[in-house]
């Protein structure tokens, strides 16, 4: 079998476990799919070899310093970029088919976002249209989510009106920052339609909109919702995620519970969230049937004690043609069957005048 | 108007008795400071008597001091900030205040204060250790830590006062081997020679070689510095790493060795990158990464502003191109790294009158 057909048959696995088929196990799919990466990977090749074991971690540097993928770049259809936060380095996560992404966002993302109510809703995003080939992840999960969702002209009437995912009255965050007559044009057009608003943010954006706000509150139409990911992440600010959902509650003037925190990243196909629509702890992440987290020790790689913190390494079996097993920077410990967030790992400090690896790391 | 050389010379005298007795296993306080630097540290007892015996400075030449006389200035009074780096690392800046000052103020580290106060107790008080520093206009302040730490001292220091900034770096290998390859075992010898004192935590240690030669010439020498750090090792065992300095290990090794190629070298890594595609900078621990370089001028560009010492092996050809893109980083061969002469901060690229703080 040639690299596309092994990985085509793969990715029909997934998704039909994804889907509730219970002739695979979570277990046996992870491995042949580690065992499939290994066989088309060098890099994954080398890795198992050294660690001696089936499913090693790759480490998310790794995005940042080569390729990770079974599939070469011609074959690829999508390519996220990550943020970049260490040097001029900024890693790459590429598909080759996204249908696997779409089908898995679209099975996990409703069911949080959306709560007990199936009727239509207006949806919008703070963040910066990101085009028709997004180089995030993000900006692609949110068009798809916009387009899925929604999918109508943002207009009181939009029957007769094309739907259009990049129009910029979906995308309310630009170079200004955050676009507040959008944004209550949005709900005015969601309220007149009777209908409610799902906002997706970053944490980021939701900070600023709060702060345009200068403590006027733009109302929102009942059950509407903000979903919000992301960190501060060398920002000058930071925000603890209780004090931005209080904020973000009575800026919006929406129940702390309707607002969702995704947990997401470039190197992922799946994502987890919080489960507050229906009344759970918010702080407590889900993963989703085909994604497990498990905290591991940073230095050994060794699972931790129930309930205390490791690092999260993530079996995300939606990463068919990338890493199947990846190791994050984020300090997460298992609590009421979900992951609790506690906050990136910082690095070894540098000590004195020895420099700190993430302090310099560059392509030449 | 400065102080009489004379005057400074012998202050400098009294410091180095105090380092000749600690580095003296047969004296009292030589086993003192073996047992105290041990147990507060995180070397082996192997890497601890390494670093006293080839990295603290007990005997300088004359010239060396009058060289160290004149790369500071005359201060009326000297602060020393002394971070956690390497154990030895308190001689030297303390002696570069007394090279300023008759009149020295040294704030330990506090997790490493031992040698420090032993210098203060065997120089019978000849500066003062202080758990706070109170700096005032005029006075001299020298500081070594992190790039936070010397932010806030720029912040809070009173105007008028003199900061001597020293924040952190990296020793970088550059070689050239010849074209029959029979330098490399010995290059990669004097590289592990460098690698290995305080376990890579200094700003002189090599954490970074670059090889200007081709694909054969970089595994060659990846494969020997690995060997060389393996036998080394066996002679030196490597300390305990802290437990985010052993997280940065592993991540170290299994991202690399997905991206390139890593060796174990003892219980550090060599990565290597033929490529040339890859600068950077492995966690301490003694762990290299070996660049192969088809021209050291972009990578040595890059990494200027972190540099503090280079080790070289090669014509004279390489050592000119270094001088000329890294004039402040001190040059030596390759395995004389750790030994830089007594005669200045190892960290050259502050300037030698310090910045001026003002309000």
């Amino acid at each position: 079998m040639t690299v596309v057909e092994e990985s085509d048959a793969l990715h029909a696995r997934v998704r039909a476990f994804a889907n509730g088929a219970d002739d695979d196990t979570f277990e046996r799919l992870g491995m042949d799919i580690a065992q499939f990466q290994a066989r088309w990977s060098a890099g994954y090749a080398r890795l198992v070899k050294a660690r001696g074991q089936t499913m090693p971690a790759v480490p998310v540097e790794a995005f940042r310093l080569t390729r990770v993928a079974v599939h070469p770049p011609e074959l690829d259809a999508v390519a996220f970029r990550t943020s970049g936060t260490t040097g001029a380095m900024t890693g790459v996560h590429a598909l080759r088919t996204p249908e696997t992404y779409r089908e898995l966002s679209l099975l996990q993302g409703p069911r949080f976002l959306c709560g007990p109510w199936t009727g239509p809703r207006v949806v919008v995003a703070l963040a910066p249209a990101p085009g028709n080939k997004p180089a995030s992840s993000l900006g692609f999960m949110m068009r798809l989510f916009i387009a899925a969702l929604d999918g109508r002209a943002l207009s009181v009437h939009p029957e007769g009106s094309p739907f259009d995912v990049d129009a910029p009255e979906r995308w309310l965050f630009g170079s200004a920052g955050p676009n507040l007559a959008g944004l209550t044009r949005a709900s005015r057009v969601a309220s007149e339609r009777g209908e409610s608003l799902l906002v997706l943010a970053t944490s980021l954006a939701l900070l600023a909109l709060i702060e345009s706000l200068d403590g006027e509150t733009l109302r929102l139409p009942p059950g509407s919702v903000v979903m919000h990911t992301g960190g501060f992440k060398g920002r000058r600010r930071e925000v603890a995620p209780d004090e931005l959902r209080a904020a973000v509650s009575e800026a919006l003037a929406i129940p702390r519970s309707h607002i969702v925190g995704e947990y997401g990243m470039t190197e992922l196909t799946s994502q987890l969230y919080e489960d507050t629509l229906r009344g759970d702890r918010a702080g407590v992440f889900y993963e989703p049937r085909w994604l497990r987290v498990t905290p591991v020790d940073p230095a050994t790689l060794e699972p931790v004690g129930d309930g205390e913190r490791g690092i999260a390494r993530i079996v995300d079996l939606g990463n068919v043609d990338s890493a199947v097993a990846i190791l994050t920077q984020d300090v997460v410990s298992r609590s009421e069957g979900g992951i609790a967030l506690h906050g990136r790992r910082q690095g070894a400090p540098e000590r004195g005048c020895s420099l700190a690896i993430e302090s310099l790391v560059w392509p030449t | 108007m400065s102080e009489p050389l004379r005057a400074r010379l012998a202050r400098l005298e009294r410091l180095l008795g105090a380092a000749r007795r600690i580095a003296d296993p047969a004296d009292a306080l030589g086993r003192r400071a073996r047992a105290a630097l041990g147990a507060a540290g995180l070397l082996s007892p192997e890497g601890v008597e390494l670093a006293i015996e080839r990295c603290l400075e007990a005997n300088p030449t004359r010239g060396e001091l009058r060289a160290l006389c004149d790369a500071v200035p005359s201060a009326r009074r000297a602060h020393v900030l002394l971070s956690a780096n390497v154990l030895t690392g308190a001689h030297r800046a303390v002696a570069v205040a007394l090279a300023a000052s008759a009149h020295v103020s040294v704030r330990p580290s506090r997790r490493e204060p031992v040698l420090a106060e032993l210098l203060w107790e065997a120089t019978g008080e000849l500066f003062h250790l202080t758990d706070e520093l109170a700096p005032a206009a005029g006075d001299h302040v020298w500081a070594y830590g992190r790039e936070e730490t010397l932010h806030e001292l720029r912040e809070n220091l009173p105007p008028g006062t003199f900061l001597h900034a020293h924040g952190p770096g990296i020793g970088v290998a550059v070689l050239q081997p010849r074209d029959d390859g029979r330098d490399i075992p010995s290059a990669a010898r004097a590289l592990a020679e460098d690698v290995v004192p305080f376990d890579q935590r200094g700003c002189l240690s090599p954490r970074l070689a670059l090889v200007a030669g081709n694909r054969a010439a970089a595994e060659a020498f990846a494969r020997e510095l690995g060997a060389a750090l393996a036998a080394a090792e066996k002679r030196v065992p490597r300390g305990r790493l802290e437990r985010e300095e052993a997280a940065d290990v592993t991540r170290y090794r299994d991202a690399l060795t997905y991206a390139l190629r890593v060796s174990p070298a003892g219980q550090g890594w060599v990565s290597l990158d033929v490529e040339g595609k890859l600068l950077l900078v492995p966690p301490v621990g003694r762990n290299v990464h070996v660049l192969r370089v088809d021209a050291l001028e972009p990578a040595l560009t890059e990494l200027a502003p972190a540099i503090t010492a280079i080790g070289l092996a090669g014509p004279s050809a390489v050592q000119e191109c270094v001088a000329r893109i890294v004039p402040r980083a001190r040059l030596s061969a390759l395995g004389r790294m750790q030994s830089p002469p007594l005669d200045g901060p190892v960290d050259r690229r502050a300037p030698r009158e310090g910045e001026l703080v003002e309000s």
